[in-house]
């Protein structure tokens, strides 16, 4: 009989196990990282897409896993197919060109003042008391979707999954300067249109 | 030292927080955030931007998909 240890395989163990063939692993590695692959699917494209996207990941972890050699973690591997499969799955589909975010950009006056009262400009740290869950819910889905996929794969990676800002360098093949730099412009973008939402454009 | 304006911070706001900048240039934009509720309130609401998002768009893996799942991805091996 096999002692049973408490403690879980680890992702490389069972990475080495379903290369060499086993599908117990493969399926243990599905479980442990579907519920995150699905978020990070539905934030990279939509609720829709979701399902496409996750079953495509795993068929291209399953395919490229003899040739995972352990340089990164798995889990940054797997993350990099995972946005991947999103982003090809967005330039598969004919979207429809959606309306881009730069007018919400902060503005300032003359004097590099921010144009609009504190009132205005706080206003969407409160957005989850001022607006309707349901609302919040689709402005959230409309933004992330206008913003330019280079922008919204490093906000997701970083400030929605909350991987390290190194990680996600890693993931997406780029400098972690260039990482903050993409989020930031993503935050701004996402914060002036949550305040036009809101009704507190200045 | 030339004067800090809210605009001239913007650029700096994620090395800021992330403590990717100089002390000097954090002293003078700290100088400035401190005297200007305008700047405080925009760095608030940058600052839960992330989280608003986050909770708005954290949604659950369906009932029932992990199971065809990978029941779909049996069948692809197989095939």
């Amino acid at each position: 009989m096999t002692v049973v240890s408490a403690q879980e395989p680890s992702d490389e163990a069972l990475a080495s196990r379903a290369a060499a063939g086993d599908d117990h692993a493969f399926e243990a590695i599905v479980r442990r990282y579907q519920a995150r692959v699905y978020r990070l699917a539905g934030r990279l494209t939509s609720e829709t897409d979701a399902p496409d996207v996750l079953q495509e990941t795993f068929l291209q972890v399953h395919r490229h896993l003899p040739s995972f050699r352990g340089d990164a973690r798995f889990s940054t591997w797997l993350y990099r197919i995972a946005t991947n499969a999103g982003l090809m799955h967005l330039r598969a589909r004919s979207r429809r060109p959606s309306e881009p975010l730069d007018a919400f950009l902060p503005s300032f006056d003359a004097a590099g003042t921010h144009c609009g009262t504190p009132e205005q400009l706080r206003v969407v740290s409160r957005a989850d008391e001022v607006i309707d869950r349901q609302v919040l819910a689709d402005k959230a889905r409309d933004g992330l979707a206008r913003l330019p996929d280079l922008y919204r794969e490093a906000f997701v990676l970083r400030d929605l999954e909350e991987m390290p800002t190194v990680d996600v360098a890693e993931v997406l093949g780029i400098e972690p300067a260039a990482v903050r730099q993409r989020v930031h412009r993503a935050r701004l973008l996402l914060r002036g249109y949550l305040q036009d939402v809101i009704g507190g454009r200045s | 030292m030339m004067e800090t304006a809210c605009a001239s911070g913007l650029e700096l706001l994620i090395d800021y927080l992330e403590g990717q900048l100089p002390a000097s240039t954090v002293t003078a934009l700290e100088g400035h955030v401190a005297g200007c509720q305008r700047c405080q309130a925009f760095i608030a609401s940058y600052q839960a931007t992330p989280r608003i998002l986050r909770d708005a768009t954290d949604t659950p893996l369906p009932a029932g998909a992990q199971t065809s799942l990978l029941e779909w991805l049996r069948k692809q091996r197989r095939d």
